[in-house]
C-alpha cells in the first residue's frame, strides 16, 4: 500500500557565517584541530561511548575519518580537507587551521566578499611563485645523494605525531626503517618512466617497536598448520606461479536469484570440486610450483596440489593481490575454467619466517621494487597511529622524490612567509592595488588577516604557554617562556629556531610575533651555513604544504562568498 | 548523527584520575603474596574469585575510554608475555599519580612527557647491570639436584609462600630417572603417598578450607564461581581478611633480604634448579610442574636427537594443561602425551583398546555432516527434489554416517582427534565399532599428534587416504582413579600417547572448583617465565632489586640536575628548538622525582604485600633507609650486589642461612618487565596529553537525556 505524504518545503538560510551557531560550532571544530598541532599537541580519544574501540589520535586523517558534522559550512571544510590529505597524506590539520583562521580573520573585517576573495587569490598566487622561486628562503633542494634530509623529513613526521608513543631511539630505528622501504621500492634499471613499487604495511601489535624490520618481497601471514605443512621443497631457477583471484573454496557463490532445483542424488558441491580437481590436475601438468589465491582454497584440492608438491597458499586478501600479480607477473585468473598458460608468472625463491607469534610465508620476487614493513608497536591505538603515519612518511617521499624541494618546518615556514608578503604588499603595492581594483586600506586589512592567519597558525603549535618571537632577518619561528623577564637578555634564552636551521649565537634581533613590526624582507637562511647542524632539521613536505595552502585559501574563500543555505528537508 | 566534543582536563585531569582508581583494584596482586578477591554480582548473587589482575579486569565494567585503553594495555601484555600485567597495573596507577602531582606543580604537559619517557629510557639502561647470564643450565640437569632442593627452599622462604608450608611436604629423594619418558610413568610431585585413596576425602576437605583462609560463608560464594560466567561486573571492592596475610608469613623479609650466594660481581646462573627457585616467586607447587613438565621436554628432546645436537629449547606451546577441578591437589602431575576427559561411557571401548598400537585420524575443524571449511558459503536457493517415488531409506546424516564408518574401516582407524565438534550420533555409532572419538582437542595437540604418528590434518573425513593415517598411538586410563573420587569428576580422563610425542600434559587439580582458573593462570605465569628466561638467556636479580635500582639512580639523577642544571639533559626532548629545552632544567627534578616516588610506592607496595610490615608507612621507612644508604654509597648497584653478598654472609638471615646454609636468590625476567614498565608508562602519558574526548554517532536525544555537561557539539 502506497502513501502519499506531502513534501516539506525546503529551508532557506541566508548569510549563514552570521549565524551564532555556525560561528560556535565553527570555533569547537577550530579548537579541536589547533589542539592537536604539532609535536606537543593534544590528543583526542574518538570512540563512540557505546564501548566501541577507542582511537587516540591527533592526526587529521584519523580525526576527519570519525569527526560527523552536519552543518553545510562544516561540511564544505571537512571534504576539502579529506580531499586534501587522500591526495597528500601529510597537512591535513595545517590546512584545516589555516582554512579556520582565514574565515574568522576576514569575518572581523566586514569587507565585501568580492574584495576579499580577490585579494585573497592574488595573495596566495604571491604566496605561491615566492615558494616555487629561486629565492625563495624557506625552500631547501633535496640531494638525493645523501640521507641526511630525507631523514630529516621522516623524522619530523614522526616526531609530529606523540599518539606513537615513540622514545627518540625508535623515532630514529622507524624512521630508518621508513626510508629503506622507500628505496627499496625504487627500481634499479630506470629507463624514461620510474615506476615506484609498494611498501606493504604488516601489522604485529604487542612487540616492541625495535623489532620492526623491512624485508624486500611479501610477506604473507599463514596459520602455524599450514606453515608446519610447508615442505621445504627446493627447486634451482625460478618458480612458477598461478595466482587466482576467484574463490577455490568450492561454494556456489553466484547461483543468482531464484531457486535452483536439483534432482535428488545430484551433488552440486561434488560437481564443483570435481571441477576444482580438474583445475589442480591442469596446474599440476602446467608444472606449476606456487598457487596462491587471495580467497579460500578447497581443502581437497590443497591436498592433491600438495601431494603433486605444488605450495598452495589462500586467504593472501584483496590488499596483497596486486603487488603479488606485480612482482610475479601473473595475471590473476578470475575463473575456474582452463587456465591459459599466459597467466602464470614467476618467483625466485620463497622461505618462511617467524614474527612474534605470527608465522609467515615470504615470496622473494626476481625484481624486486616490492617490500613489507613489519610493524610493531606496544599497544593497539599506538599501532594504529603508527601505521597511519608510516603510510603519510612513505607517501611524502614520493612526493619529494617528484618535486625534490622540503619546506622548512616548525613554524619557520609560516612565518617566514608572512614576513614577506607583509613585506611585499607594503613597499609594491602599486601592481597589486592596480590589477584587482581595490584601495590601499582594503589591502593592508587582507594582508593583515592573511598574514596573522598564517602567524597563527604557526602559533598553535605551541601549547603549553610559551610565546612566539620572530627574528627580524630571516622571519624565522622562535618560541620563548612566557613572561620572560627583559628583552635584553633573549639571545641567552633562546637556542634554535624552530627547524633549527639558525641559532641564536648569531647577531639576531626579536620581536613578538603578534606585535606590529616595520615589514622587512626576510632573507635566507642557506642550510650550508649552518651545515654542522643540518642533521637535526624539522622539514615538511614541500609538495604537500603547497596543496595545502591552496586549498585553505580556496576553501575559505568559498566558505565566505556563501551567501544562502538551501537544504531540502524531506 | 552528532558528534560530542569534551574537554577532559580543563583543571584537574579525569583521564588521569580515572586510571589511579582503576589501578588501586590491582594493588593486593603485587608481589608473590596475593591476596584474592571475590567478584560479587549484585542482581543474580554470582561471584568470581580472583586472584590475577587479567582476571580482574575482565570482571571490572571499563566502558569508559580510559578504562578500555588500560584493558587493552593489560590484554596486550598478558597476550604478549602473560605475565607482568600486575606490575604494569601498579604502575599506571602510581605514575598517573605522579602526573598529575607534576601537572599541579605546573610543569607543562610536554615536559612531564619528555622527561618521564627519557628517565625511565635511563632507568632501562641502568638496570642492566643487575642481569645474571644464564647458561647451560640443563648441561647439570642428570646428576645431582633434584626436587627436594626447591621444596626445602621455598618452605624457608616464608614470605613468598602462597599456601601455608604445611602443604609442601618435604620430599626426600625423587630420582629423576622416573621423568624419563617411559609409558605412564606418573609424577606425584607434590610429594604425597598416591598408595590408599580412601585418604584422600577427608583431606581434600580439610584442604580447602586451609587453604583458601577464607570464611565458610565465603568458601561456600566460592564454589558458586564454578557455575558463574563472567558476566559479574565489579561495583564495589572490599578487601577481605586484610591482615590475615602477615599469620601465612614466618619470616619478616624484606626485599634485599632474600638473596645470596656469590660475590658481587660474578653473578651467573647456570642452574635449572635455582634459576626454577628464582622464578618462582613463592608459588613452588607450580614451578614444580613447569620444571617437571620442562625436565621431560628435555628428556624426549635428548632421546629424538641422540647426542643433543641441537641446543634444547624449552616450548610452551607443546604444554597442554588439563583442569580436573574436584580432585585433591595431589593429584596435579606432569605427564608425557595427551590428557584428556571422556564420557565414562566409552570405558569399555578403552579397555579393549588399550595395551596395542592403533591408528590415528586428525581432523581440522568439526566432524559433522554440515561442516564445511572455513570461507565456504552455502547456497541458500538449492532445492531438492525428488524424481521417483522411491524414498531414500536413510537420512542423510545417517548416510554420511555410512561413509564415515566405511572409510575409518578401509584405513583400519580407531582413534579421531577433531579439533572442533564431533556429532553425538557419530561418536554412538564409532564406540560400537571400537572406534574412539575425541572432540574439541587444542590445535597444538593435532599439531604434536601430526608431528610424532605421521598422520597428516585433514579438514574432512572424506580426504583420508593412506598418506593422512597416523600409526602408532597407546590410549589408557590416565590413573586407575578410585571410583569414590572419580564420582566427583565428569566423565574420566585418559591418556593418548605415541612414541617420542613432542607433548607434556600438566594436570591441575583442586578440590576447590574456584580455585581451578587461578591455578592454570598461575601454572602458566610460571612457565612463561622460565621460557623467557631460558630464551633470553638472561635474568634480573629479582625480590625488588631492579626496581630499587631505578629508585635510586632517578633519586641521583633528580640530585644531579638540581646541582649542575641543564647539561646533564640536553637531548632529553624531542623538539630541541622549543623553549621547553631550555626550562627542562626548571622541572626535571620535579618530574624525577614524581617518577621516583611510582616507584618508592610500588616498592613499599611490595614489600608491604609480602613481608609483615604492619603499614606501608614502615615498609617506606624501610625504603627510604636502604635508599640513603645507596645513593651515599655513590654506586646504588654496586651497593645492590654487595648487599646480596653480606646476605650470603648471613649478617641480616642468620634465622635462615643457619637451617640451610644457602639461601635461594629470586629472579625476574628482562624483557617482560621492562616492556610492562614501558607500557604503564606509555598509557599513562597517552592519557596525560590527551586534552578532549570525542564521542562519536550520538543521537540528539541520548545526548540531551544525560544532561551533558561540558559537551560541545558539532
Amino acid at each position: 500500500m502506497s502513501r502519499l505524504e506531502a513534501k516539506k518545503p525546503s529551508l532557506c538560510k541566508r548569510e549563514p557565517l552570521t549565524s551564532e551557531r555556525v560561528r560556535a560550532t565553527l570555533s569547537v571544530l577550530k579548537g579541536i584541530v589547533t589542539s592537536c598541532y604539532g609535536p606537543s599537541g593534544r590528543l583526542k580519544q574518538l570512540h563512540n561511548g557505546l564501548g566501541g574501540c577507542v582511537c587516540t589520535t591527533s592526526q587529521s586523517s584519523a580525526l576527519l575519518a570519525n569527526l560527523s558534522v552536519t552543518h553545510p559550512i562544516l561540511k564544505i571544510l571537512t571534504t576539502a580537507m579529506q580531499n586534501h590529505v587522500s591526495c597528500f597524506s601529510d597537512c591535513g590539520l595545517f590546512t584545516a587551521i589555516l582554512c579556520c583562521n582565514l574565515i574568522e580573520n576576514v569575518q572581523r573585517i566586514g569587507l565585501t566578499p568580492t574584495t576579499v576573495m580577490k585579494l585573497n587569490k592574488h595573495l596566495l598566487r604571491l604566496c605561491i611563485s615566492y615558494l616555487k622561486s629561486e629565492v625563495c628562503g624557506c625552500r631547501i633542494p633535496v640531494d638525493f645523494s645523501s640521507t641526511q634530509i630525507l631523514l630529516c623529513l621522516v623524522r619530523s613526521i614522526l616526531t609530529s605525531k606523540p599518539a606513537c608513543m615513540l622514545t627518540r631511539k625508535e623515532i630514529d630505528h622507524v624512521s630508518a626503517l621508513i626510508l629503506r622501504a622507500f628505496l627499496l621500492t625504487i627500481p634499479e634499471n630506470t629507463e624514461d618512466h620510474i615506476i615506484l613499487g609498494k611498501s606493504i604495511i604488516v601489522p604485529l601489535k604487542g612487540q616492541r617497536v625495535i623489532d620492526s624490520t623491512v624485508l624486500p618481497g611479501i610477506l604473507i601471514e599463514m596459520s602455524e598448520v599450514q606453515f608446519m605443512k610447508l615442505l621445504p621443497v627446493k627447486k634451482s631457477g625460478s618458480l612458477k606461479v598461478a595466482l587466482f583471484c576467484a574463490s577455490l573454496s568450492g561454494d556456489l557463490s553466484d547461483t543468482g536469484e531464484g531457486t535452483v532445483v536439483v534432482s535428488y542424488g545430484v551433488s552440486l558441491e561434488n560437481a564443483v570440486l570435481d571441477q576444482l580437481l580438474n583445475l589442480g590436475r591442469q596446474l599440476v601438468s602446467d608444472h606449476v610450483d606456487l598457487v596462491m589465491c587471495q580467497k579460500v582454497i578447497h581443502p581437497s584440492l590443497k591436498q592433491f596440489l600438495s601431494m603433486h608438491h605444488v605450495i598452495a597458499i589462500d586467504r593472501v586478501g584483496v590488499a596483497l593481490m596486486e603487488p603479488l600479480s606485480k612482482v610475479t607477473g601473473t595475471r590473476p585468473i578470475g575463473s575456474l575454467g582452463s587456465v591459459s598458460p599466459s597467466t602464470y608468472g614467476s618467483v625466485k625463491d620463497w622461505c618462511t619466517a617467524k614474527f612474534g607469534f605470527k608465522h609467515f610465508f615470504h615470496l622473494i620476487p626476481n625484481e624486486a621494487t616490492v617490500c613489507s614493513l613489519l610493524l610493531c608497536n606496544r599497544s593497539d591505538t599506538a599501532w594504529d597511529e603508527l601505521k597511519v603515519t608510516c603510510q603519510t612518511a612513505l607517501h611524502v617521499l614520493q612526493l619529494t622524490l617528484k618535486e625534490p624541494s622540503v619546506l622548512l618546518g616548525g613554524g619557520c615556514t609560516e612565518t617566514h612567509l608572512a614576513a614577506y608578503i607583509r613585506h611585499k604588499t607594503c613597499n609594491e603595492p602599486e601592481s597589486i592595488l592596480k590589477d584587482e581594483g581595490c584601495t590601499q586600506t582594503e589591502l593592508q586589512l587582507i594582508t593583515e588577516a592573511f598574514c596573522s592567519a598564517l602567524e597563527s597558525l604557526a602559533g598553535s603549535l605551541e601549547h603549553d604557554g610559551g610565546e612566539i618571537l620572530t627574528d627580524l632577518k630571516y622571519g624565522h619561528f622562535w618560541s620563548i617562556q612566557a613572561d620572560s623577564p627583559s628583552i635584553v637578555n633573549w639571545s641567552n634564552l633562546l637556542s634554535r629556531c624552530g627547524c633549527g636551521l639558525c641559532n641564536s649565537q648569531e647577531e639576531l634581533s626579536w620581536s613578538f610575533l603578534r606585535s606590529t613590526c616595520h615589514p622587512f624582507a626576510p632573507q635566507t637562511c642557506l642550510p650550508h651555513e649552518a651545515a654542522g647542524s643540518a642533521n637535526n632539521l624539522t622539514l615538511d613536505c614541500f609538495t604537500a604544504k603547497l596543496n595545502g595552502l591552496q586549498v585553505a585559501v580556496e576553501t575559505a574563500n568559498l566558505i565566505l562568498d556563501l551567501s544562502y543555505v538551501i537544504e531540502d528537508k524531506n | 548523527m552528532v558528534m560530542a566534543c569534551r574537554v577532559i582536563n580543563k583543571r584537574r585531569h579525569m583521564g588521569l584520575q580515572q586510571l589511579s582508581s582503576f589501578a588501586e583494584t590491582g594493588r593486593t596482586f603485587l608481589g608473590p603474596v596475593k591476596s584474592s578477591k571475590f567478584i560479587i554480582d549484585e542482581e543474580c548473587h554470582e561471584s568470581v574469585l580472583i586472584s590475577s589482575t587479567v582476571r580482574l579486569l575482565e570482571s571490572l565494567d571499563l566502558t569508559s575510554a580510559v578504562g578500555q585503553l588500560l584493558s587493552e594495555a593489560v590484554r596486550a601484555q598478558n597476550n604478549t608475555y602473560r605475565t607482568g600485567t600486575s606490575t604494569l597495573l601498579f604502575l599506571v596507577g602510581a605514575w598517573s599519580s605522579a602526573a598529575e602531582e607534576c601537572l599541579h606543580m605546573g610543569v607543562p604537559v610536554s615536559l612531564i612527557v619528555s622527561v618521564m619517557s627519557e628517565g625511565l629510557n635511563s632507568c632501562i639502561e641502568e638496570v642492566v647491570s643487575l642481569e645474571v647470564p644464564v647458561h647451560h643450565v640443563f648441561d647439570h640437569i642428570d646428576n645431582t639436584k633434584t626436587f627436594s632442593g626447591l621444596e626445602t627452599f621455598s618452605v624457608s622462604l616464608g614470605p613468598f609462600l602462597q599456601i601455608p608450608s604445611d602443604t609442601g611436604l618435604m620430599q626426600k629423594e625423587h630420582d629423576l630417572k622416573d621423568v624419563a619418558p617411559q609409558p605412564l610413568t606418573i609424577h606425584n610431585l607434590s610429594g604425597r603417598p598416591v598408595k590408599s585413596p580412601q585418604l584422600f576425602r577427608p583431606q581434600a576437605k580439610v584442604e580447602a578450607d586451609t587453604n583458601t583462609s577464607q570464611t565458610p560463608q565465603t568458601l561456600k560464594n566460592s564454589l558458586l564461581a564454578d557455575t558463574c560466567c563472567r558476566k559479574s561486573v565489579l561495583i564495589h571492592s572490599r578487601h577481605l581478611n586484610r591482615t590475615d596475610n602477615s599469620q601465612q608469613i614466618s619470616k619478616p623479609d624484606g626485599f634485599l633480604e632474600q638473596h645470596g650466594a656469590a660475590t658481587p660481581q660474578a653473578y651467573r646462573c647456570n642452574d635449572l634448579v635455582e634459576l626454577e627457585v628464582g622464578l618462582s616467586h613463592g608459588d613452588d607447587s607450580s614451578m614444580k610442574l613447569v620444571e617437571a613438565a620442562a625436565q621431560l621436554q628435555y628428556q624426549n628432546a635428548r632421546m629424538q636427537q641422540g647426542s643433543c645436537a641441537m641446543p634444547f629449547m624449552f616450548d610452551i606451546s607443546r604444554i597442554f594443561t588439563c583442569c580436573l577441578p574436584g580432585l585433591p591437589e595431589s593429584f596435579s602431575c606432569v605427564c608425557p602425551g595427551y590428557i584428556t576427559v571422556v564420557s565414562t561411557s566409552s570405558t569399555t571401548l578403552i579397555k579393549e583398546l588399550q595395551n596395542q598400537p592403533i591408528r590415528v585420524v586428525l581432523i581440522e575443524g568439526d566432524l559433522t555432516e554440515n561442516y564445511r571449511h572455513l570461507g565456504f558459503n552455502k547456497s541458500a536457493n538449492i532445492k531438492t527434489v525428488l524424481e521417483s517415488m522411491k524414498l531414500p531409506q536413510d537420512s542423510s546424516e545417517e548416510l554420511w554416517i555410512n561413509r564415515v564408518l566405511e572409510i575409518l574401516i578401509k584405513f583400519n582407524v580407531n582413534l579421531i582427534l577433531a579439533q572442533g565438534n564431533v556429532s553425538e550420533h557419530l561418536i554412538e555409532k564409532c564406540t560400537h565399532s571400537k572406534r574412539l572419538v575425541i572432540g574439541s582437542v587444542n590445535g597444538n595437540v593435532m599439531q604434536a599428534f601430526a608431528e610424532a604418528s605421521g598422520a597428516v590434518q585433514v579438514a574432512y573425513i572424506t580426504q583420508v587416504d593412506e598418506n593422512c593415517v597416523g600409526n602408532g598411538v597407546c590410549v589408557t586410563f590416565w590413573r586407575s582413579i578410585p571410583l569414590d573420587v572419580v564420582d566427583t569428576v565428569d566423565g574420566m580422563a585418559i591418556m593418548l600417547k605415541t612414541e617420542g610425542i613432542n607433548l607434556v600434559t600438566v594436570v591441575l587439580t583442586s578440590p576447590v572448583t574456584a580455585h581451578m582458573q587461578s591455578k592454570e593462570d598461575r601454572f602458566w605465569t610460571c612457565a612463561s617465565r622460565l621460557c623467557y628466561a631460558l630464551k633470553e638467556q638472561k635474568v634480573f636479580l629479582g625480590g625488588g632489586a631492579v626496581e630499587f635500582l631505578c629508585l635510586s639512580h632517578l633519586q641521583i639523577l633528580a640530585e644531579q640536575s638540581l646541582s649542575k642544571g641543564n647539561q646533564a639533559c640536553s637531548g632529553w626532548l624531542h623538539n630541541t628548538s622549543s623553549w621547553l629545552a631550555s626550562s627542562l632544567a626548571l622541572y626535571r627534578p620535579t618530574v624525577l622525582q614524581c617518577l621516583a616516588n611510582g616507584w618508592h610506592k610500588y616498592l613499599s607496595t611490595l614489600i608491604y604485600n609480602t613481608a609483615n610490615y604492619s603499614s606501608e608507612f614502615e615498609a617506606s621507612t624501610f625504603i627510604q633507609h636502604h635508599l640513603q644508604n645507596a645513593i651515599d654509597s655513590g654506586s646504588p648497584s654496586s651497593y645492590i650486589l654487595s648487599e646480596y653478598s653480606k646476605l650470603n654472609s648471613g649478617i641480616f638471615n642468620s634465622g635462615i642461612s643457619n637451617k640451610l646454609g644457602q639461601i635461594p636468590r629470586v629472579y625476574d625476567i628482562v624483557t617482560p618487565k621492562i616492556e610492562a614498565w614501558r607500557r604503564a608508562l606509555d598509557l599513562v602519558l597517552l592519557v596525560l596529553q590527551t586534552d578532549s574526548e570525542i564521542i562519536t554517532g550520538l543521537g540528539h536525544t541520548e545526548i540531551n537525556s544525560q544532561v551533558p555537561e561540558g559537551f560541545l557539539f558539532l
